[in-house]
């Protein structure tokens, strides 16, 4: 009973303000509170510092997860009170919180835009309406095996089978060449134990890239809202991307992200299409380490394309401290490439890439540079139901393609009726 | 050996071949967890998957424990967590009592009603809750996420004592009353010793509640009260999953409730079975 009571009194104790320290400065300073999700915290982190060293103004950063981030940020909008100042938004959810943000037009300048990849300034209007500053960017860019790219044998056994000199691929067709090649039986037992590259089923973005590098107006919808998905380009990008199955791992249909990066880290793909920030990743016990090379991401018949993963700072109009959230917002695009030396070492501004990108440990920036500058390049359409689209639509859709006999215009035309259900 | 015994062995076999299943069945995912903690980061997510880590590490629990906020919210799910279980014990057994002493309609009427509360989706009273508890200036508070997994645990805990107290035979109050105890006293000295395996069961159930309540302390919390579930939940970021770090911690949060358990396992033991036979 005494050691309930004790920790009863502890329990109360701790309750009275949390244990987590403070969320609103008690010496007086100013505080702006910034929620980001979790991978994004450390981007801001040194901004954060920077700007308090700077201005004596506290930034207290709210760490929440992914989907985590989304509910909190409906909630509150919805409640039409907010907890924050700013809020670190992924470039799809804009289009659904534009009403509850401050328009943010005056901060992009000629010079502004001029120093951003034309993806980012697509993305962070709304109706003509400037609503978030770009804080980050990624996108797929094309990881390879050095090791085996640069293997005269490999090399010699290459420009052999297909008339001409193995380099890291820029185009469908050397790419579809290359998987085919490097999906041996290395040690010679009679099974395949290195594939040319992963097929990536349980997500979406991949396969949009090659939407795009086909030269199709929209992915999946065009300018007008119109679902587009049955066109020839969607058709074609979908061909090619289930066509490498024959060169993956099995399981395609359960190849996300995750098990994808594992898949190469582990020596298991000679090539995988993945977001660039993983190039200095890779962990010190792969297969691989050192053993990397970083190209942009391939082109179709429009070109390089690839889609953007911006994040963008927005003020919400229920805020009480805008003035200073704006001035936070300033000073982040300002101090932009200070995100570079952080976990994930990544920024929005061409310049803040530019100043890294030929030091060491930051190969891969100019492969992301060309990516993000490529013709085809463009972001996820802006639209409230994004989300369910893909989650509903495109993923099932990809998983049945990727399995063996899939009729993909087939699969296409039942996807695009389901699309034009969910938007009305 | 008898007919009857040897009529019994295959029925036993079966009987344990089925417990064995359903012991690997909810055991197999807390061991898998387990094992994951142990493993690199290339050993968590090999395809296909191995049971068994490669190289045995306790690295990630070096970086899940070392990771900013870990302890201070450790701390705060056990300060919610005690708080809203001591609330739901507090309001829950004398409306229990009351229902279950007194017998009327209405009395009938709110445990069903408050049973039916239980069937209102979370995140429907997600964001009133957000706006009283901003209004009460208990955002970001354990208290106010106390109060808030209270009102997930109360129904229940009403509920739960509501069938306990059910099973204690009105004499044994009557018999206080005639010694001359009131009814609080009644409840106290008498009663609530006879039920206390009720309530260490109830007890655990808010415990639970809170402890793995995720949502509500999403909506409330910021820096000061983030419980551990959300720190748990930031493994997995927009870039990634991290397997090792976030099943280290997992494990560590889930060692007190395992040990709890263990220890009221009488308790519970005596809850389960009470008003299993009414006199």
């Amino acid at each position: 009973m005494g050691a309930a009571a004790t920790a009863l009194v502890m329990a109360a104790g701790m309750a009275a303000c949390g244990a987590g320290g403070n969320a609103s400065s008690s010496d007086g300073a100013e505080t702006v509170t910034v929620l980001v999700e979790g991978g994004g915290k450390a981007e801001l982190e040194p901004v954060a510092e920077a700007f308090t060293e700077e201005t004596g103004t506290k930034v207290s950063l709210v760490e929440l997860p992914y989907d985590g981030l989304y509910d909190r940020l409906s909630s509150e909008f919805s409640s039409g009170s907010v907890s924050f100042d700013v809020a670190a938004l992924d470039a799809i959810w804009l289009t659904g919180f534009a009403d509850g943000v401050e328009p943010l037009d005056d901060m992009f300048t000629d010079e502004v835009q001029a120093d951003l990849f034309p993806a980012l300034v697509e993305e962070a209007q709304v109706d003509g309406t400037f609503v978030g500053m770009p804080v980050w960017t990624n996108a797929e860019i094309l990881f390879y095996r050095t090791d085996l790219f640069e293997d005269p044998k490999q090399q010699a056994a290459f420009e052999k089978e297909y008339g001409y000199p193995l380099a890291p691929p820029t185009d469908w067709q050397q790419f579809q060449d290359m998987a085919a090649f490097f999906t041996q039986d290395t040690d010679g037992d009679g099974t395949t134990d290195l594939y040319g590259t992963d097929v990536k089923g349980a997500v979406e973005t991949e396969w949009l890239a090659h939407v795009a590098q086909a030269g199709s107006p929209g992915m999946v919808l065009d300018a007008d809202g119109n679902v587009i998905i049955d066109n020839a380009e969607h058709l074609a990008a979908l061909d090619f991307y289930t066509e490498a199955v024959a060169d993956a791992p099995e399981g395609a249909s359960q190849v996300d992200w995750a098990a994808a990066q594992n898949l190469f880290n582990q020596g298991q793909v000679a090539m995988t299409k993945f977001w660039a920030h993983a190039y200095p990743q890779i962990p010190e016990d792969s297969k691989v380490k050192g053993k990397v090379g970083a190209a942009p991401m391939i082109a179709g018949d429009a070109g390089i394309g690839a889609v953007p993963g911006n994040w963008y700072l927005s003020i919400p109009k229920a805020g009480d401290n805008k003035e200073l959230a704006q001035e936070f917002i300033q000073f982040a695009y300002d101090h932009n490439d200070l995100s570079i030396d952080s976990a994930l070492g990544l920024a929005a501004r061409k310049s803040a890439f530019e100043k890294y990108a030929d030091q060491p440990g930051y190969e891969h920036f100019e492969a992301l540079i060309a990516t993000l500058e490529g013709p085809a390049t463009m972001p996820r359409p802006a639209n409230a139901k994004w989300q369910q689209i893909v989650d509903t639509a495109l993923i099932p859709m990809l998983q049945k393609a990727v399995e063996p006999g899939a009729d993909n215009q087939a699969l296409l035309d039942e996807a695009k009726a389901q699309i034009e259900e969910i938007l009305g | 050996m008898s007919t009857l015994e040897v009529r019994k062995t295959p029925t036993r076999l079966l009987l344990w071949f089925l417990l064995g299943s359903m012991v690997v069945l909810y055991a197999f995912p807390f061991l898998y967890l387990l094992l994951t903690s142990f493993k690199t980061p290339l050993d968590a997510l090999a395809v296909p998957p191995k049971v068994l880590p490669d190289e045995w590490t306790l690295a990630n629990y070096e970086r899940a424990l070392s990771r900013e906020g870990v302890l201070a919210s450790f701390i705060n799910s056990v300060s919610a967590a005690t708080i809203s279980t001591v609330l739901s014990l507090v309001l829950a057994v004398p409306a229990a009592y009351g229902v279950t002493r007194f017998r009327t309609v209405s009395g009938r009427v709110f445990v069903m009603a408050a049973l039916v509360t239980r069937m209102i989706p979370p995140v429907a009273i997600g964001v009133p809750m957000v706006g009283m508890m901003r209004a009460l200036g208990l955002t970001d508070t354990p208290t106010g996420v106390a109060i808030a997994h209270t009102t997930i645990s109360l129904p229940l805990s009403i509920w739960l004592m509501s069938s306990f107290l059910e099973s204690v035979p009105d004499e044994l109050d009557e018999a206080a009353r005639v010694d001359g105890a009131g009814r609080l006293a009644a409840l106290w000295y008498i009663i609530l010793p006879v039920v206390r395996g009720g309530v260490a069961v109830t007890a655990i159930f808010a415990f639970l509640a809170s402890w793995n309540e995720f949502l509500f302390a999403l909506l409330l919390t910021a820096i000061r009260a983030q419980t551990t579930p959300l720190v748990i939940a930031n493994f997995q970021t927009q870039f990634g999953l991290e397997w090792g770090a976030m099943t280290a911690l997992a494990t560590v949060y889930s060692l007190p409730v395992i040990l709890l358990t263990l220890l009221l396992q009488r308790y519970i033991v005596a809850g389960m079975t009470l008003g299993a036979v009414k006199g």
